[in-house]
């Protein structure tokens, strides 16, 4: 480690900090801006950071006029029937009393020096930021082998509110569908971050689904640290429709054989937009597999992906598989992909595709020689290209739910 | 665990005490005194007779170097090199310069004899290159070997750099009958200061990284080459480095400028002797290709890897860089890597020229602690561009063997083209392989594809070819050159076949 | 020639016990046909022949040419004589067939002290045996089995038997993937390669390729166990009755 030397903040970088509550009330948020003054956010040369200059873009947080976001009652779920936690409440909602499940606002606030997964982060600035700006933690127990509706955690009630953290154990057995809705950033606050702790009990099933409509001011950095438990399947999906700069990061960690992984994600970029989808998928022990497919469209702005696959000594049998492809529908956008492999066992079948490139000329000429206008062939080629990613969740609202968020998206654009 | 005893005999059988180059010329040699500063510089640029100019620029990217840091962003761990505890300069007392080949001192004569490079042309002529060997069955039925194959006894022309010098280059008068130049690059900046002068540092510029700034204030000797216009280079241009004293690093710069529509096809190989202590290799290679013009550059790297423990080897940090600079002009990077400790190279491709192609084509073998990190960029910034990796890693005993690969379509790069693929193979559980690329689509017409895999030697197909008889070091020689094929099939053929067999040298021993 | 003793084999990651006590033997000129439901044991014991490592050998013994072959690794027990034709032959990408047959025939030849052929009479070799199982040489040129057709993957393992003259050749399951004019030349490169100093063991489902690779014996496995012997009488029987009545009167 090399010894630190205090650099001089940037503005932006002294902008955010400002709006940190000044005399946090827990400790740990204390220590976590003392060490954002000692780190400063990072920029380019931190590799974990290649393609989102933090210390520059943060000025998209600080600067400009914000919109007011959408009035937090008009908000339906994703998912009809689910059962809606308000993270910065305080208070447990009505109907949160179930069998099988426990909710509890702690008040705890959101302790980011004991990382959940075994992930080389000396500093984490999302968790530190999130700490800092004073996210208390909200603990969202399942109660093995029970199957509830849908739960849908949101974090954009007062401005302070903005600063979500969860704690989301799913015990052995259980099954749970939990959306992350990060809507617009609502009453002004032009920042937000959301951390969510999940930890996948042996044989259970969770289906994740983050749901980013922010709309075009907001800055969200985000994160979800998962374990996964031996036999247990988590499937995640993300979709990326909003934000000014938007950064939403994966870190998972396996942590009994037999685990499965299956990560799928839509971007979706437009004007001066920043989207960052950065992933860490640590395989710890044997005989586990993962899938992750991303696919972008970008009519504008910067979409990044970092997918990295480790698989640490001795996880013999891993097989995991990562893709990332986009659709660069102008010179107006750009698509930055690193998908890295790390591996440390010889027994393994791992492999990532990237592919970058515009839509298929005979897909086209195909269509519109049976008569379909160009714009609308293009628009046919464009939403089936994101569908297939979709249409894999075996989730049949879900499904129907991303498909409208996409639809509303595309008709925006075209 | 009853494999005690197993174990240690296959610990013993480590590929590194296979090195069959770690051999030491005993000569009077001429040494710097150990240090880098203005005077090692002004005493390097001296022992040259260099004009004041060469000096000057030495002197500038010195000063820069001074403000640089050595980079750490490779996925290589080894101690800080003491900069100040190197020679930058030795040569064989006898050779003050290049002199004829009759002149050159017999015992560097036999050097090269041992490392098969012979010097003298009329051996090279009668056709040392083994020509009755019959070349590997499969690659010769194979279309895709470069048409120069199956010519027998062709001629190559060797220039070749013992420590800080160039002691010999053979050819000469040849090719300058077809124009070409062909000499050290310390003779070319007193004898075509113009040209060196137009083309320096314009492809690798004197700031552009810690090593590549630190080579242009102490490089001491290397190649250059011209072909002039329309001019098909007649034979192979080489360069042969071999590091012989002790505590010396080498620190070589290449030029090599196809001018329009000419043609050159240029190979490179390098070895060093066995030390305990770790030797530094930094070199500055740079490649311009005008219009229409084509540059195939191929590197066979077998520096010394150091011994089982890690001890010893070369640490090698390369900067090679091809300017496309021309239209439909053509750079094409071929490397074999077996040794060295530790490798951070990168030799890449700037398409500058409309409809220009780079090529990079890899194999990385690494066994007992040696560290590679190396890859290329392709940097699209001409219309119609296109580029090609195809990277093969091999990873063995306890090493660490990274790919690293940056692919970019500028915005105005329209159509750029590239295709990747970049396998990894791993042998043993106690190596790592690493893949990571930068892809970096800025423009809506780039096509970009780029596929990347990790495997093990199939245990069925091992049990296959030792059901046909194939004892199991053969058998995984044998799937491994299978592995890397379509990349051996882009080297000349005497550098094929070497590196085939440098390919079996290097895993020996890898298999428990 | 052949002779397997009280064989027991279990699979060695799981340790799930796959061969129960076999006996056997196999006489020089001698072709056994081993038959037997799904999951008796057949391609297990084919394996264990040619020294597969993903099977444990529990007790017993294998005895070839009067010695034992447990402890030899699967090179040397091919350079001794053994041939397994597999049922399903590895794709090598990038390693030419021709290379492969040259290296497989030489590596065998340097194991038992032989000199190395030269190019000339390798070729010549290849020529004949390819030319008798219809197999063109172009074919030869391109990767092992990479991209090869069922039938010439079939064809090109008789091809390798051919140029290796092994003593005992095991068969597994040759006919699976067939065509009917495949399986016939594939069955003639065998029975051109009958003798009376090589040893046939050839495992199948089915009569179908017992009518042109005529059997001495017959054996039928089950369980991993050898539960009926007889003359190729019963290999009739069974295509007949099927399985279940020979299973019942063992049971």
């Amino acid at each position: 480690m090399t010894v630190h030397q205090l650099r001089p903040r940037t503005p932006a970088e002294s902008a955010l900090f400002a709006l940190a509550p000044a005399a946090p009330a827990a400790v740990h948020a204390q220590a976590a801006l003392d060490a954002l003054h000692r780190e400063g956010l990072p920029n380019r040369r931190v590799e974990a950071w290649h393609y989102t200059d933090l210390r520059q873009l943060i000025a998209r947080a600080t600067s400009g006029a914000v919109e007011a976001g959408q009035a937090d009652d008009v908000l339906a779920p994703l998912l009809a029937g689910s059962l809606v936690v308000e993270l910065g409440a305080g208070t447990a909602p009505s109907g949160a009393d179930r069998d099988g499940l426990s909710l509890a606002h702690t008040g705890d606030s959101a302790d980011w020096r004991t990382s959940p997964n075994h992930l080389d982060r000396p500093v984490d600035t999302v968790r530190l930021l999130n700490a800092a700006f004073g996210a208390t933690a909200v603990r969202v127990s399942v109660e093995a082998g029970t199957e509830l509706p849908p739960i849908e955690l949101r974090a954009q009630g007062a401005a302070a509110g903005a600063h979500g953290f969860a704690i989301c154990d799913v015990a052995a057995g259980a099954k749970a569908v939990i959306v992350e809705r990060l809507s617009a950033n609502a009453g002004g606050a032009p920042f937000s971050t959301g951390v969510s702790n999940l930890d996948i009990g042996d044989g259970a099933e969770v289906l994740w689904i983050v749901d980013q409509t922010k709309s075009a001011g907001d800055t969200h950095l985000g994160q979800l640290n998962v374990r996964i438990g031996a036999d247990a399947r988590f499937k995640l999906f993300v979709l990326n429709a909003g934000g000014a700069l938007v950064r939403y990061e994966v870190h998972s960690v396996t942590v009994g054989e037999g685990a499965d992984i299956a990560i799928r994600g839509v971007n979706l970029l437009r004007d001066k937009q920043h989207v960052d989808v950065t992933t860490t998928l640590v395989h710890a022990v044997p005989h586990t597999t993962a899938t992750e497919v991303f696919r972008n469209v970008v009519t504008g702005g910067t979409g990044v992906f970092q997918g990295m696959i480790k698989v640490a000594p001795g996880a013999q049998k891993t097989d995991a598989k990562m893709a990332c492809n986009s659709l660069l529908l102008s010179d107006e956008g750009e698509f930055l992909a690193k998908p890295e492999l790390e591996i440390f066992a010889d027994d393994v079948q791992c492999g990532h595709g990237a592919t970058a490139g515009e839509i298929n000329e005979d897909h086209l000429f195909y269509l519109m020689s049976r008569g379909i206008p160009e714009a609308s062939a293009r628009a046919l080629l464009v939403k089936a290209f994101v569908a297939e990613v979709v249409e894999e969740l075996e989730h049949e609202a879900a499904v129907e739910a991303l498909e409208a968020r996409i639809d509303a998206w595309l008709e925006l654009s075209a | 665990m009853p494999a005690v005893q197993e174990t240690i005999d296959t610990v013993a059988r480590i590929d590194v005490d296979q090195y069959k180059y770690g051999f030491e010329t005993l000569i009077e040699m001429d040494v710097a005194p150990k240090g880098l500063n203005e005077d090692t510089i002004r005493l390097i640029s001296a022992k040259k007779n260099e004009p004041e100019w060469m000096l000057e620029w030495r002197l500038q990217a010195f000063e820069r170097w001074k403000t640089m840091e050595s980079p750490d962003w490779a996925r290589l761990d080894y101690p800080a090199i003491d900069f100040q505890d190197i020679h930058y300069y030795a040569a064989p007392k006898s050779m003050s310069g290049p002199k004829s080949l009759d002149e050159v001192d017999p015992e560097i004569l036999r050097t090269y004899e041992k490392l098969g490079i012979p010097l003298k042309e009329q051996e090279i002529l009668a056709g040392v290159r083994r020509a009755d060997e019959p070349s590997e069955f499969g690659s010769e039925d194979d279309s895709s070997v470069p048409p120069s194959e199956g010519s027998y006894g062709r001629r190559v022309a060797v220039d070749a750099v013992f420590d800080s010098v160039s002691v010999a280059t053979t050819f000469k008068k040849e090719l300058q009958k077809a124009g070409v130049i062909f000499m050290p690059i310390s003779e070319a900046i007193r004898e075509y200061p113009d040209l060196v002068r137009q083309y320096l540092g314009t492809v690798v510029p004197v700031s552009d990284n810690f090593f590549a700034t630190m080579n242009s204030a102490v490089f001491t000797d290397g190649s250059f080459v011209y072909i002039p216009p329309g001019v098909r280079c007649p034979m192979e241009l080489s360069t042969y480095f071999r590091i012989n004293e002790r505590n010396t690093g080498q620190f070589e710069r290449t030029l090599i400028i196809a001018d329009k529509g000419s043609y050159v096809s240029y190979l490179e190989g390098c070895t060093a002797p066995q030390r305990d202590e770790n030797q530094l290799h930094a070199a500055v290679v740079e490649l311009v290709a005008l219009d229409d013009a084509e540059i195939k550059y191929s590197t066979v790297q077998n520096w010394y890897p150091g011994d089982k423990d890690g001890k010893g080897g070369i640490y090698n940090f390369v900067t090679k860089r091809g300017d496309c600079r021309g239209a439909n002009s053509r750079i094409s990077w071929t490397q074999v890597e077996t040794g060295s400790a530790i490798t951070w190279k990168y030799p890449s491709c700037i398409l500058r020229g409309d409809g220009s192609r780079g090529e990079f084509y890899s194999i990385a073998v690494s066994n007992g602690r040696q560290q590679v990190d190396s890859g290329t960029k392709m940097i699209h910034l001409g219309k119609n561009t296109s580029s090609r990796i195809i990277s093969k890693g091999i990873s063995a005993g306890r090493s660490s063997n990274t790919y690293r690969g940056q692919v970019t379509a500028n915005r105005r790069a329209a159509n750029a083209r590239n295709f990747t693929q970049c396998d990894s193979l791993l042998i043993g559980e106690e190596c790592g392989a690493h893949t990571v690329p930068y892809i970096e689509a800025r423009n809506a017409t780039a096509q970009f594809e780029h596929e990347a895999t990790t495997s093990k030697i199939s245990e069925d197909q091992l049990f296959y070819c030792m059901q046909r008889g194939i004892p199991e070091e053969e058998a995984v020689a044998l799937i491994v050159n299978g592995f890397v094929k379509d990349v051996i099939q882009q080297l000349p053929m005497e550098f094929a076949v070497e590196a085939q067999k440098l390919i079996g040298v290097s895993l020996e021993g890898s298999v428990g | 020639m052949l002779e397997i003793k009280n064989l027991h084999a279990r699979v060695a990651e799981t340790g799930t016990e796959i061969l129960r006590g076999i006996d056997l033997k196999v006489e020089a000129g001698e072709v056994a046909a081993i038959m037997g439901p799904n999951g008796s044991g057949k391609s297990t014991l084919s394996y264990i022949l040619a020294g597969r490592e993903d099977y444990e050998v529990t007790q017993g013994d294998i005895l070839f040419n009067g010695e034992s072959i447990l402890e030899m690794d699967p090179a040397e027990r091919a350079a001794s004589g053994v041939f397994l034709a597999f049922q399903y032959p590895l794709e090598i990408p990038g390693v030419a067939t021709m290379t492969f047959l040259k290296t497989a025939v030489n590596a065998q030849r340097k194991a038992r002290g032989e000199s190395e052929l030269t190019t000339p009479d390798f070729l010549r070799r290849v020529k004949t045996s390819a030319a008798d199982l219809k197999i063109d040489m172009d074919m030869l040129k391109r990767p092992l089995n990479v991209g090869f057709s069922g039938g010439e993957k079939k064809r090109a393992e008789i091809l390798q038997m051919a140029l290796l003259q092994p003593s005992l050749c095991v068969m597994d399951e040759t006919d699976s993937g067939l065509d009917i004019d495949a399986l016939k030349i594939v069955s003639d490169g065998v029975n051109a390669l009958r003798g009376p100093d090589r040893a046939f063991l050839v495992i199948t489902h089915y009569q179908r390729l017992l009518d042109h690779i005529v059997p001495d014996t017959v054996h039928v496995l089950y369980k991993g166990r050898i539960i009926r012997s007889g003359d190729k009488s019963l290999a009739l029987t069974l295509e007949n009755e099927g399985y279940a009545q020979i299973i019942g009167e063992a049971a």
